[in-house]
Formats: structure tokens, sequence, C-alpha cells
């Protein structure tokens, strides 16, 4: 991230590829609206494994990039993980400034749900 | 290699023109013209031979006495000395003063700050396509009004005002009258012998001059005076002290020159440019002007489209470089105050992308943009859940 560019290369990555953007059929979903964004979450099971994930968001790049890297990193896993996610510990790993925490609180909110 | 970037923010600053860049650089480079222009040794008096210049071809593209312009920094200081400079100077007269909320930051801020001191403020709302309706105005003005501080060329929306019509009803109520004209000195034809205008900023880098240098007009009518903002120095006739920056006043003075002769077929291509985009994009669904179209500055379009936001857009269309609401503002992710006064939602506020262009703009970079600007909404669209029912 250079000193004039508002995103890191992680964030631009993310956005540009946005492979896990879209609905699931089945499986379980949460959305949520608050914080001037919206984010919808859709996951299916494989037993107590996260078979797929996948997200729609309205909002900055930061929030699409989140919640891109979230599926990528959380397919495969077991569901019982989704109660550890972290915002804040995405938003170090993506290089996420400060300011964008409340929208990112509200994905760790939308996963968090997801997950009971 | 770089990436090929389509610039579109020439809103935000225009490049330097070449002619221009060529002078610049032989008078940081020639030996000869480096002195003070202060000094009254012969070197010294070539240097103020360059200023003189420089404020002759200004004067001439704005229709006024050389004497009556000072050499700021740019616009935003212009701003500060015209509206604090003039209010300090008549306060014991009144301390009312009059603007709007779709001035540039640089004006309304000034005004705040003025408004901490003890001056009263009353802000004038734009009707939704931008402009001032002067009734508004005449029912503003009091006995205590003092001055009453209108862009000419609204830097987000490129709307136009009636200059003329706003400036003779602050001049038959003996108020100030400052325009901040960033957007249209060497962009549209100014004559200030025959406008109404007391008080007028503008800067060299937004018609293809160097960052760094503007100008303010005072039309030294009784009563029209400014108490200076900086102390130290003799020059400018002690309204602005300091030694005069003399390769960026020649520079402006060579843009304002340049441009007096280009106006009309810069507004031609300008228009061809924008009749072109508009063309181009308006067929999208939830598709909004931002403006007013009989009342624009051909080269700046502002539109929004809704359920798209407006961060996540500027970053899809990449390289095209655009901006959402003033591009001195775009690290500030507020919706536009300039929109929201005009009535925008926050949601239409947020989406607002201002395409603004240029002499170097060409058909096929419009084209380019356009087609990236599509495709990013679409793209954003179909990231987006629905919106709650």
């Amino acid at each position: 991230m250079s000193e004039n560019d508002p995103y890191s290369s992680a964030v631009r990555r993310l956005f540009a590829d946005t492979a896990h953007a879209g609905r699931l059929a089945g499986g379980r979903s949460v959305r949520l609206d608050r914080q001037g964004v919206r984010i919808a979450l859709w996951m299916t099971l494989d037993g107590t494994r996260i078979e797929a994930l996948r997200y729609q968001a309205w909002g900055c790049p930061h929030l699409i990039a989140a919640s891109e890297a979230f599926c990528r990193d959380y397919e495969g896993r077991p569901v019982s993980e989704l109660g550890g996610f972290n915002a804040q510990s995405l938003m170090q790993s993506l290089g996420i400034p400060v300011e964008k925490t409340g929208r990112i609180l509200v994905l760790e909110d939308a996963v968090r749900s997801l997950g009971t | 290699m770089s990436e090929r970037t389509v610039y579109l923010d020439y809103a935000a600053t225009t490049p330097v023109a070449p002619k221009v860049a060529e002078l610049m650089t032989r008078l940081l480079t020639s030996g000869s013209d480096f002195a003070n222009p202060s000094a009254v040794h012969p070197a010294g008096r070539r240097a103020q031979a360059l200023v003189a210049t420089a404020a002759g071809q200004l004067a001439d593209l704005l229709n006024c006495d050389p004497q009556q312009l000072i050499w700021t920094s740019g616009a935003t200081e212009s701003n500060n000395l015209a509206i604090i400079g003039a209010a300090r100077y008549r306060q014991k007269r009144g301390r009312h003063l009059v603007s709007m909320p779709s001035e540039h930051k640089a004006v309304r801020d000034v005004l705040r700050a003025l408004e901490r001191d003890g001056f009263e403020l009353t802000w004038l709302a734009p009707d939704e396509s931008g402009r001032l309706n002067p009734e508004s105005l005449k029912n503003a003005l009091r006995e205590d009004t003092q001055l009453v501080s209108i862009m000419a060329v609204n830097n987000e929306t490129g709307v136009v005002q009636d200059i003329e019509q706003l400036g003779q009803l602050c001049r038959d109520a003996d108020v100030l009258f400052h325009v901040d004209a960033a957007q249209a000195v060497g962009k549209l034809p100014l004559d200030l012998a025959a406008m109404p205008v007391d008080l007028l900023s503008l800067t060299a880098h937004k018609f293809y001059g160097p960052k760094g240098i503007g100008a303010l007009y005072i039309n030294e009518r009784p009563g029209c005076h400014i108490e200076p903002l900086f102390f130290g120095g003799g020059q400018q006739r002690r309204r602005r002290p300091g030694t005069l920056p003399v390769p960026m006043i020649a520079a402006l003075g060579c843009a304002a020159e340049l441009a007096k002769g280009r106006i009309p077929a810069d507004l031609k291509h300008l228009e061809s440019l924008r009749d072109q985009l508009w063309q181009g994009i308006r067929n999208l669904d939830g598709l909004r002007l931002n403006g007013d179209p009989e009342h624009s500055f051909p080269g700046i379009l502002n539109v929004s489209v809704d359920d798209v936001e407006g961060e996540s857009l500027l970053l899809a269309m990449e390289p095209v470089c655009v901006a959402t609401g003033s591009a001195c503002n775009s690290q500030d992710r507020e919706p536009s105050m300039v929109l929201r006064s005009m009535g925008r939602s926050d949601a239409a506020a947020q989406s607002a992308i201002r395409f603004s262009y240029g002499r170097q703009t060409r058909s096929a970079d419009i084209e380019f943009a356009v087609g990236h600007y599509i495709q990013a909404v679409e793209r954003l669209r179909a990231l987006a859940p629905g919106q709650a029912a």
C-alpha cells in the first residue's frame, strides 16, 4: 500500500477477484443492513464442515475484500470455528484502515450469526 | 511500462501546458532571471518586468486593470484573503455574511471560522439543479450584510451561477460580492469590467498552469478593501506581503494568455466530449444527472446511479481516473455536501461520480471511460444484496 493508495495489494487483489460473490441454494443464510453497509452470507454444510460460502455486499472495497477473504478462508473448516471469526485480525492481515472498523464489524456480526 | 490510465479529473487539476512548462523551466534555469522583483537593481527590474507582463496577461483575460490583481498561492488562499480580509475590513458596518452550502470547502470553512469569531452566517440552499434563485439572495440581504460569496462554476457539478444577476443584487444593496472562480477562469469568458464582482479568486492549476500560484482580483471601488492576513513586507501594497515567485507568476500569465485565445475552441471540444459521454451512459438504469443541463460548464459531468457505492465504483473503474465528491475531499467518505444541498439522498450522493475532461482528452478516452463505468456499475450491482423490503 503506497502512501497515497488507500488499498493494500491484498485488498486490491480480493476486490478484483470476487470468486465467492453470489448466493447458494439451501443451507443457512444471514443478512445484515447497518452502519451504511449491506451484507448477506450463505453457507452449505457437509456434516459439521463448511462445504461452501458465498456473499453479497454493498459497501466500500474493504468490506467486499474482507467478505471475499472470509469465504476463501473458511470453506472446508468446521462450522464451530465461525464463532472465532475476528474482524480485527482480518483487518490487520488485509491492511484495512482503522476508520473502516465499523463496517468490518458488521461482517463479523454476520459471520457469528451464521455460525449460531 | 506504466498501465494505461485515462485521466478524467481535470476539475481537480489540469496538466501544465507545454508552453507554460517551457517558460517556467527557462526562468528557473536561465541564471539571469532569478532576482527578487522588489530589488531596484537591473536584475530585480528584469524580474519585476516579468511580473508586470504576467499581470497584464491575466488582466487581459479578465478584462480588468493589472493593479486590481494580487498574487497568492492559489484559490484557497485567495478565498481566505478575500472573505476574512473583507469581513474584517467592514465589520464595523455589520457582521452578517451570506453564502451557499454548495460552495467549496475553501469558502465554507473560512466562513465557519468567521462564525466562530462572532459573524452571523446565512446559508442559501440551491434548487435541485444546483442553481441559486436570485430571489432567495434578495430576501437574505439585510442592513448589516457585508459580504456575499458565491462560486461561478461548481467544482463538483459544473453548475454555473448567474453571477451578473446575483452580483447586481449585492451592488444595489452596497454589499461586497466575492466569487470563487477557480473553475471558471480560463475556461469561460469573464469580463470583470462589466460584471458587478468585487472580489474574485482564481488559481493557475485549473487552467493548465502550475500548482502553487493564484490570484485575487479586488475591484477597489469605494468600500471594497481587504485587511491583510499576512504581515512582514511591503510587497503588493502590504495586502499580501512576501517575495514574489516570479517563474510561477510568469507561468500563470502565460497560461492566461493561452486560455484567452483558446476558450471558444476549448468549449467546443468539451461540449463534444460531454455529449459523447452523456449519450454513452444515459440509458443506464437508475442514472441521474447531478446538475443543470442548461447552465453548466461542459467540462464537468456528475452522475449518480441507484444501488452502487461510490468508493467501490471509483476503484472498479480504474484505470479511469475520476472523482467522487471533490478531489480535495476524496479521503473524506462523507456524502458530498454539494449534492446533499441539492436535495440528493445520502445514497445518491455516495454513488456520485464526477467526470471532468480537458484539452488533452480524446474521444477514445471517453469511449474507454463509458465502457468501464457501465461495466463497473453492473458488476457492483451484481455483488450487492437487494434493498431490504
